[in-house]
């Protein structure tokens, strides 16, 4: 059953509909401005010569020929940038950052870091000058997988950190008793699983300017989820106050969680043009997109649990090695999360859970959309999958039984209020006739008789949010303008989302205006108030929050106005459509601009209002049903069709939400299928940097999706009871698919992806 | 070596002077100022850079800029048949929310109105056929793939 706490009822009127997104104009016009469309005069290129070794030390580094070069205007090496120790992953409130970055080394601990920037005045001369510059390196012992990484006597990346490789110390979750649990169990599942390297593979590669002006303020443009975080890491590291710098970002050409580091090139972006006095612009090829931007953490988990007879889940004990790459970035929020989410899902009291993050001399990986729960997830329904088979039990019905249910404890270790996951499940089941669907006629068609067919499920439950692990705040600012209209001021990043367009319909409702009357300012961190960063599906909900906050007290301003100069009192009138009216008696009303201008002695009104929202923890939930179809004979399986079913809490731009959903699965069929960024385990190098190489799901792979969107348990949390929507489509998928392929042709597959070759090689050991 | 480049770009006369081994993406993003058409890889492989070129679609990133002498280049900034007038695919666009981030979209755009032109009825096959040069990475396609449907209706509609 559905308990949540009441949510207020009322009619909306721009909530819920799917207005015209206030960004989409200028993007189908080709006029909306993304950080490299931006051109400033004298403008010089900046490059990074980036180390072909993957772990050394710098012996020496001669840059006078490139100094020489014609057109060259500066180069920065290790011997003349600042050394300040810094954060990668800036998330300034929470404890489980780890400083391991210089912004240059003399030590190179991947295949790519940077190791020297040249300033230039085209791209050209840049890259050319990238050649001139002459390093000597001491090769160092790597290396490139966890298991070697965290043996005693390996080579050690870090000298920061608790050692032994261990990005930080490991994270133990323990929660009744396993060993008794696993004594009560009729039978034990021990299995183990991996997750390869998915690259995020935004469209727009990183890109930022850097401009310094007369004053020593700092103006830079860059493509960042995170614009108060790069505010304050460039700050700290270069020493400024924060009113030195101004970190501007407009357009975002996506960024999936992989664009909330400071990274290397934008410091170095910013010294080249304190250098030269001049604004510097430096732009990620595609292949720098892969090599020094962030993917998912490869992951093994061994995963061990005992159930009952009937089904019952009696104990969990489940070990994950999170591969951090070279640096710490989002390592120790991943592994936090991703471990702590496996106390939940699937319902088990007795649990035992010890996440590891280690140090690889391989790429960085960072944050990335469903954030360390892809892979325990992953693990987790797979293998209640098999426990359903084991029993010769519906998997349906085994994980109708054990979904966690409202008043269970969540990962944050917060009761959930808005619990959707038992009536997604329900829900599913029944538009597809679940039942029928499992005991179709299973002989294969005799046109296609290699073809195999198989149905899946996959569950998913994902916070809204990264509260508790930060100490997340949503903010906006709300002012009235004379002529009636309204201006959100959000420091909230559009990358597009469609999140502003949430914002200021929550906003436009609230007030009680139209939502064209609605403006909204963003991406200029010295005018908008502080925002962590759209990450973690924070905006809708949080800012979400604060935004009705804002606009609530904005409204109570204008009816106090409005009832003066009506002299009714303000319990009388209401406001709605930008109109203030006496109830019950309409005609005697005036607009929001007569309200606030000078009349009747009252001089013109300044109504401004900020809401600070600090959240609780809500949580949204997903049910994937995927249908496969396995060709036997060349192992290709392709997916036909998706049934998400996704409990959101209360939907505020419904084809914003749903677009959220099918790009989810995209990736994450991308995931489960064909993608990895594969690194090669002798040298380190990269072996598939770039669009054809990684191969993503295109327009002729996707399958057809019949997205169904629940609002089944909003949570008191969010505005009108929303919830986030971002993180969950690309958890469940997968899981949907593995046990979809098992569905097929009887193999179970604990890994992703799981190509082509894989399946021809378990077909042909079992035998069919 | 630089070299003076005529051609006509959304129905004009240009000239540009560019070095010889300029693509027509940098050509027309940096020199000419049309920065709507994207850069996604510089190598020809995700398509946001799609503009056409003598009626064909073109990578511009794989075309020099000195290969349009004398050629009609068509790009998103020409898209719009007057001005606070929209192509029916753009309007389908917005209405369908065929755009998130919005990166991949003109190189779609352009593509899909290629599409158009020869194939005025395509079926859902020749839709997913058309694009399957243009990556984009937020939407999943459902809904650029239902744009382009209601787009050709709309066109269709027009026309009889």
């Amino acid at each position: 059953m559905n308990m949540t706490t009441p949510i207020e009822k009322r009619e909306f009127k721009i909530v819920g509909k799917s207005v015209r997104r206030d960004d989409v104009l200028e993007k189908v016009t080709g006029e909306a401005e993304y950080t490299g469309d931006v051109k400033l005069s004298g403008m010089l290129h900046g490059k990074i010569k980036r180390a072909a070794i993957a772990h050394a030390r710098i012996k020496s580094i001669d840059v006078s020929k490139a100094l020489a070069y014609p057109g060259v205007k500066a180069v920065l090496t290790h011997e003349n940038v600042p050394r300040v120790l810094h954060y990668g992953s800036p998330h300034p409130r929470s404890a489980s950052c780890t400083k391991d970055q210089f912004i240059l080394d003399d030590r190179v601990r991947f295949w790519g870091e940077g190791v020297a920037a040249v300033a230039a005045i085209s791209e050209e001369i840049a890259d050319e000058a990238l050649d001139l510059i002459e390093v000597e390196y001491e090769p160092l012992p790597a290396v490139f997988e966890p298991e070697d990484a965290a043996q005693p006597g390996a080579p050690l990346i870090h000298e920061v950190g608790p050692g032994g490789n261990l990005v930080l110390d490991p994270v133990r979750i323990n929660r009744g008793d396993v060993e008794a649990g696993f004594a009560q169990a009729d039978f034990v599942l021990e299995g183990t699983f991996s997750g390869g390297r998915p690259h995020p593979a935004y469209m727009e590669p990183n890109v930022c300017i850097a401009d310094w002006d007369g004053s020593n303020k700092l103006t830079f443009w860059t493509s960042t989820q995170t614009s108060f975080m790069v505010r304050g890491i460039l700050a700290e590291v270069l020493g400024l106050p924060l009113t030195k710098v101004r970190v501007l970002v407009d357009h975002m050409g996506g960024g999936f969680g992989a664009k909330q580091d400071l990274f290397q090139h934008e410091f170095l972006c910013a010294l080249l043009a304190k250098e030269t006095r001049r604004p510097v612009k430096m732009e990620f090829t595609r292949h720098e997109t892969f090599v020094a931007g962030r993917s998912r953490h490869p992951c093994k988990i061994w995963l061990k649990q005992g159930f009952k007879n009937d089904g019952t889940l009696v104990a969990r004990d489940m070990k994950l090695v999170y591969d951090s790459g070279a640096y710490g970035s989002h390592g120790p929020g991943v592994t936090i999360v991703g471990t702590t989410a496996a106390t939940s899902l699937y319902r088990c009291e007795n649990v035992r859970l010890e996440g590891r993050c280690v140090y690889t001399n391989t790429p960085i990986n960072g944050a990335f959309r469903g954030y360390g729960v892809v892979q325990s997830y992953y693990a987790l329904d797979i293998q209640m999958d098999e426990a359903a088979e084991r029993l010769g039990m519906d998997p349906a019905e085994l994980k109708l039984k054990n979904v966690v249910r409202a008043g269970d404890i969540a990962p944050s270790g917060h009761p959930i209020l808005g619990h959707g996951l038992e009536i997604c499940l329900q829900h599913g089941i029944d538009v597809l006739d679940w039942k029928k669907l499992r005991n179709r006629d299973r002989t294969p068609d005799p046109r296609h008789p290699h073809m195999r067919t198989g149905w899946g499920i996959g569950c998913e439950m994902h916070g809204s949010s990264a509260y508790p692990g930060i100490k997340e705040q949503g903010n906006a600012t709300v002012k009235v303008n004379e002529d009636g209209t309204v201006t959100l001021l959000t420091g909230a990043a559009g990358l597009g989302t469609g999140a502003h367009t949430a914002l200021a319909q929550i906003v436009g409702e609230e007030l009680g205006v139209r939502f064209e009357d609605v403006g909204t300012i963003h991406g200029d961190t010295d005018v908008v108030p502080w925002d962590i960063g759209a990450f973690a599906s924070h905006t809708t909900y949080l800012v979400g929050t604060a935004a009705k906050m804002a606009a609530g007290k904005v409204r109570a301003a204008v009816l106090d106005r409005a009832a003066m100069k009506l002299q009714v009192s303000a319990a009388e009138i209401d406001l709605s459509e930008g109109k203030v009216f006496v109830i019950g008696d309409p005609g005697r009303c005036m607009t929001v601009a007569e309200a606030m201008g000078p009349s009747r002695g009252i001089p013109a009104a300044n109504i401004v209002a900020n809401g600070t929202y600090e959240p609780t923890k809500s949580y949204s939930f997903a049910a994937h049903f995927a249908e496969v179809h396995v060709d036997t004979e060349t192992g290709i399986v392709e997916v036909k069709r998706v049934i998400p079913v996704h409990d959101v809490g209360r939907v505020i731009h419904p084809i914003a939400a749903q677009g959220q959903i099918e790009g989810g699965i995209q990736q994450g069929i991308g995931h489960t299928l064909t993608e990895d960024y594969i690194i090669d385990k002798k040298t380190g190098r990269s072996l598939n940097a770039g669009l054809v190489d990684y191969k993503m799901p295109l327009s002729m792979d996707m399958p057809d999706i019949e997205t169904i969107i629940l609002e089944a348990a909003p949570d008191p949390g969010g505005p009108w009871g929303a919830k986030g929507v971002g993180e969950d489509p690309i958890i469940a998928i997968g899981p949907a698919i593995a046990n979809a392929i098992h569905d097929a042709i009887g193999v179970r597959f604990h890994h992703y992806p799981i190509t082509p070759e894989d399946i021809l090689k378990a077909l042909r050991e079992k035998g069919a | 070596m630089k070299r003076i480049v005529e051609l006509i770009i959304n129905g004009e006369p240009r000239d540009m002077t560019v070095d010889s081994c300029r693509s027509l993406l940098d050509a027309l993003r940096d020199d000419v100022g049309l920065t709507g058409t994207k850069k996604g890889c510089d190598v020809g492989d995700c398509g946001a850079c799609t503009v056409i070129v003598d009626g064909e679609p073109v990578n511009a990133c794989l075309m020099l800029a000195v290969e349009a002498e004398g050629r009609t280049v068509e790009t998103i900034e020409g898209l719009q048949p007057g001005v606070d007038v929209l192509h029916p695919l753009q309007d389908a666009f917005m209405r369908y929310g065929a755009s998130q981030c919005g990166f991949c979209t003109p190189g779609i755009l352009m593509m899909a109105k290629k599409l158009l032109d020869d194939n005025p009825r395509p079926t859902d096959e020749d839709i997913r056929f058309g694009l399957s040069g243009n990556i984009c990475r937020c939407t999943g396609y459902t809904k650029i793939f239902d744009a382009i449907k209601a787009a050709a209706i709309e066109m269709e509609a027009a026309r009889s």
